[in-house]
């Protein structure tokens, strides 16, 4: 192994000191401002960098997964490699990624923040690094909330105990004209569900798997603390308090007083109410607020011949002035400490510094590590499609842990494979 | 002029289509069934096993699965016939001396031409919940304010029914062509004879109109049969199956299986399942056809 | 007399009434194209909804600036194109030779032709995947027109089509010392426009809107099709409709003037290959 690698390696100088060196990057084609940004992040870098091409690709996001899976089937995969970061465990057991910590500078790993190397890290290796990380909580409407005399907490601990929440969300619902007064995004896609809610199981004292060694979900994702949960959302669901959101409007139409939504909407709230716009933590189930945390990461393709150059394009990314770059276009916390006191959004004093608090005390939880993340998601997702259904909450989570539990089985526990 | 040369120009002739569908096809249909006793996962870097039945077991004891061979009967069950009673309807009514008839005929033709998934995302929009959706103010109009608001795609009893609507109304112009053609061809002499021997309209086209269109009918219904069992991209894009499983169809959960869990296996046991019931289907059907004309 | 006024005016009044109903959800598509994205919904339940307010090109600007729709678009009409011409040729023999050439194994071979009928691509999109990785066809237009060419149902509608031909033409041509190949181009074709018209279309319908298949076996913009552009508007809410309905009415226009381009020889098409069930 030793020796393919130093060969590798010999090949690589060879290429760059006669010629330009082509490095294939694969990003989601996200937002147009998101886009842009990387594009022209991308054209700098190769004017500054004369023997490395990156060469940019953007790949719909829709199916993002099963594009990526087909083309390490195929061998057809980029140097540098975008992915939501929940997918990471999968690919690295897969061996399609390579360990970043030797590829990067220590300096850049010590700036990161520490939600950024947890989330990346698998087997003790970084696979993964992200520009930005993502803000979940809840935006509210100052004037609607004082009305229904409810307290505004402004720090995670302070966070509403669900009690309280409850009882805000019927004095709305009295005050509201056809009764719906909360928002949970239930006309997005996929991902949402699994990032958005599996945050109330910890917070209530359960989860979607057993952490320890990643072997079960029977008796977390359906015990008493987690079923406790999501019988709660299904109540709020079917009393009716849940606006259905078709539009993604129901927030500026000011149809709903509160919306359990990212970071990304801010920009757009902001605009429609300006200084009556807060951000709330998520509500206290009984173990304090529990959020989501994560997005897309870069991370380096296991076979890549250019590895290095691709690790220059990450540190190139990772310098504070393209992180506010690219936090600028999608609004985005920024992923290193000193990006962050560039920040105005997330800067101490700076109207979203909740998020970075949420991010670096431990309130926000990472997926499950493991390569059944894709499964661990499917399922849960679809407990919460027969929940908000009306099916009772403990015979659809039963019923989630139970397929989780047989794709680990499956896989023998997805033992970790040594391609080293 | 002897056999032999016709013979092997017959087969010369369809050899490249032949080739064509073994190796597209067949062989990954071959490959399919071998994969069904498989535990294969889509990048999995564990060997391989063979597991036997435990994919097939395991399908038929998952609830899912079950309801999505229900809905594929039940949702064939609908559509067939109403639509091709439509799809008759619109033939009918276009198969006279009218001004207009080829913008008519283009009008009901016209929903065919739209992919499946640009169709799904628009009806989405049409059965918008709450009181301002599409179709919710407009059955709110028509009632003169009786209808109350329906969220059709998240109610178990509406959900299927909402998504028969949007294909009948996104295929029934196919089968309308279809039938004109053939309603054009029958011989105007057949329907002289009936008025002088003092038919009625209703009579004409029970004795002469229905009969000439047998072949016909039995053509367009086995397509629609096959392209019923084949419902996945509305279901895929307006109601992930749901509600309750509600719409989940048995495409939809090979395609659920191999792409968004990728239990390829998985995938494979359900295509050869679905091969033997729509072989089932189609063959009891044109038995039943050969039954009613002998 | 005046209940033959009635009955046309009655059944007049049935065809606008299910004219509009079918025209209604397309009117709803186009008009939403030329508003801004988010009147789209709001005014989804009102009148406005079909009728267009204004004539704004903002969305289709949008498209444009979004992807690069011509190089989508060149790349639908060149994989479709292909499918179609190389089908029509290959799919029409061999429903010639399974209808009018007598040789061994023809009933075998035509049931199992008949049986694969049944099979969509999603249900063999993996195997068939795994099996063109082999052959290193990836990112080429090879990979998403040759699967595609031998198609079981045109072999059927071309079979149907040819079982009901006279024999006559065939057997004036072969006395005249015309080999088969010859009898089936200058004799056959001519003869059956409908069926080659109405095997064109439905292929076209089909190609058109494929999204799995080159989701899998193609990455970037030099060789995708339509369908896949498309999936780039599906980002994180707040959705784009106006840029989604622009892009849908800009995909569906060349299908619609294939279809009315070919919709006279289609209509008798249909006659003669359906006809004989």
């Amino acid at each position: 192994m030793a020796v393919a690698l130093t060969a590798c390696e010999r090949g690589e100088q060879a290429g760059s000191s006669s010629q330009q060196l082509s490095v294939t990057v694969w990003a989601h084609a996200g937002q147009a401002s998101e886009r842009r940004t990387l594009e022209r992040q991308l054209q700098v870098f190769n004017q500054k960098h004369p023997h490395i091409q990156a060469k940019l690709t953007f790949i719909p996001e829709r199916s993002y997964n099963a594009q990526v899976q087909a083309a390490a089937i195929a061998g057809d995969l980029p140097d540098l490699l975008e992915f939501d970061v929940p997918y990471l465990y999968n690919y690295a057991w897969q061996g399609r990624l390579q360990p970043l910590e030797t590829l990067l500078p220590t300096s850049l790993q010590q700036d990161l923040l520490p939600s950024i190397i947890a989330q990346g890290t698998y087997q003790g290796h970084l696979y993964g690094v992200g520009t930005f990380d993502s803000g979940l909580g809840l935006y509210g409407r100052r004037s609607r909330l004082l009305q229904v005399h409810a307290r505004i907490p402004a720090t995670p601990d302070q966070a509403w105990t669900i009690q309280e929440f409850d009882q805000i969300l019927q004095r709305l619902a009295r005050h509201d004209k056809d009764g719906a007064v909360l928002d949970l995004k239930l006309n997005y896609p996929d991902e949402w569900f699994c990032y958005a809610f599996s945050p109330i199981l910890q917070s209530a004292g359960g989860d979607l798997i057993d952490r320890r060694d990643y072997q079960h979900a029977t008796g977390i994702l359906n015990s008493p603390a987690s079923v406790r949960a999501m019988t709660q959302l299904q109540h709020w669901l079917r009393d009716g308090l849940v606006d259905p959101n078709v539009d993604d409007a129901a927030f500026v139409k000011g149809r709903v007083a509160l919306s359990w939504a990212g970071h990304w909407e801010y920009r757009r709230y902001h605009a429609a109410f300006g200084q009556d716009l807060v951000v709330l933590p998520l509500p206290n189930f009984g173990r304090g607020s529990r959020t989501g945390q994560g997005s897309w990461v870069w991370g380096i393709t296991r076979h890549s011949t250019a590895a290095r150059q691709a690790a220059q394009i990450i540190e190139y990314l990772m310098q504070p002035t393209q992180i506010l770059a690219m936090t600028d276009a999608n609004a985005a916390v920024p992923a290193t400490r000193t990006a962050i006191q560039l920040s105005p959004l997330y800067k101490p004093g700076g109207p979203l510094h909740l998020f970075v608090q949420q991010l670096s005390e431990g309130v926000a939880v990472p997926r499950p590590r493991t390569p059944a993340y894709p499964v661990i998601s499917a399922s849960f997702r679809q407990a919460f499609a027969d929940i908000r259904n009306g099916v009772p909450v403990q015979q659809a989570l039963d019923h989630a842990a139970q397929v989780i539990d047989q794709d680990i089985r499956d896989n023998h526990g997805y033992p970790a494979i040594t391609t080293h | 002029m002897s056999r032999q040369p016709l013979s092997s120009a017959g087969i010369l002739l369809t050899l490249p289509a032949l080739v064509g569908l073994l190796v597209f096809v067949a062989v990954p249909f071959m490959l399919a069934i071998v994969l069904a006793f498989t535990n294969l996962r889509l990048g999995s870097p564990l060997p391989l096993e063979f597991v036997g039945l435990r994919q097939f077991l395991r399908l038929f004891a998952d609830p899912a699965f079950t309801h999505a061979l229900i809905n594929n009967l039940l949702f064939a069950a609908v559509v067939v016939p109403l639509q091709t009673v439509l799809a008759l309807a619109l033939a009918l009514l276009l198969n006279q001396p009218l001004r207009g008839r080829t913008v008519f005929r283009t009008v009901f033709f016209l929903p065919v031409v739209f992919p499946l998934s640009l169709v799904a995302v628009v009806w989405i929009l049409i059965f918008a919940p709450g009181p301002d959706g599409l179709l919710n103010s407009a059955l709110h109009w028509i009632t003169f304010g009786h209808w109350q608001a329906h969220d059709f795609l998240h109610d178990p009893l509406l959900a299927l029914p909402a998504i028969m609507l949007t294909s009948i109304w996104q295929g029934a112009g196919f089968q309308m062509v279809i039938l004109l053609a053939a309603l054009q061809g029958i011989p105007f002499e057949l329907y002289e004879a009936a008025r002088i021997d003092g038919a009625g309209s209703w009579q004409r086209f029970w004795h002469i109109t229905l009969p000439q269109l047998r072949n016909t009918l039995i053509f367009v219904m086995l397509v629609t049969t096959i392209l019923a069992f084949r419902l996945f991209e509305q279901v895929q894009i307006m109601t992930h199956g749901g509600p309750r499983h509600a719409t989940t169809t048995v495409m939809y959960e090979a395609v659920q299986a191999a792409f968004s869990r990728q239990q390829v296996a998985r995938g494979a046991a359900i295509t050869v399942i679905f091969f033997i019931v729509v072989l089932l289907v189609t063959a009891l059907q044109r038995q039943f056809a050969r039954q009613r004309h002998d | 007399m005046q209940a033959r006024m009635l009955a046309t005016l009655l059944r007049y009044l049935g065809l606008v009434i299910l004219a509009i109903l079918f025209i209604a959800p397309i009117m709803f598509m186009l008009s939403g194209s030329f508003k801004p994205d988010a009147q789209v919904l709001t005014e989804a339940g009102s009148w406005q909804a079909f009728i267009p307010s204004q004539l704004n090109l903002e969305n289709y600007h949008d498209v444009f600036a979004r992807v690069d729709f011509l190089r989508y678009l060149l790349n639908s009409i060149f994989i479709t194109g292909m499918v179609v011409l190389l089908g029509l040729v290959v799919n029409s023999l061999a429903g010639y030779g399974f209808a009018r050439l007598p040789w061994r194994g023809r009933k075998l071979m035509f049931a199992l032709v008949l049986a694969i009928l049944i099979l969509p691509l999603e249900a063999i999109a993996v195997p068939l995947f795994y099996e063109v990785t082999l052959f290193g066809w990836r990112n080429t237009y090879l990979v998403q027109i040759l699967p595609f060419i031998a198609n079981a149902f045109s072999i059927f509608l071309f079979y149907t089509f040819f079982l009901g031909m006279p024999h006559e033409l065939e057997e004036a041509a072969r006395i005249d010392g015309a080999g088969i190949l010859r009898t089936f181009f200058s004799i056959i074709v001519p003869n059956s426009k409908p069926v080659f018209a109405t095997v064109a279309i439905l292929t076209f319908l089909t190609q058109w809107g494929v999204y799995i298949w080159p989701l899998m076996v193609t990455s970037g913009e030099t060789v995708r099709p339509l369908p896949l552009a498309i999936a780039t508007f599906y980002t994180l809410p707040p959705l784009q409709w106006g840029d989604i309905f622009a892009f849908g009415v800009m995909m569906v226009l060349p299908i619609l003037l294939v279809f009315l381009f070919f919709q006279r020889w289609f209509i008798r098409g249909v006659v003669a290959s359906g006809i004989k069930g």
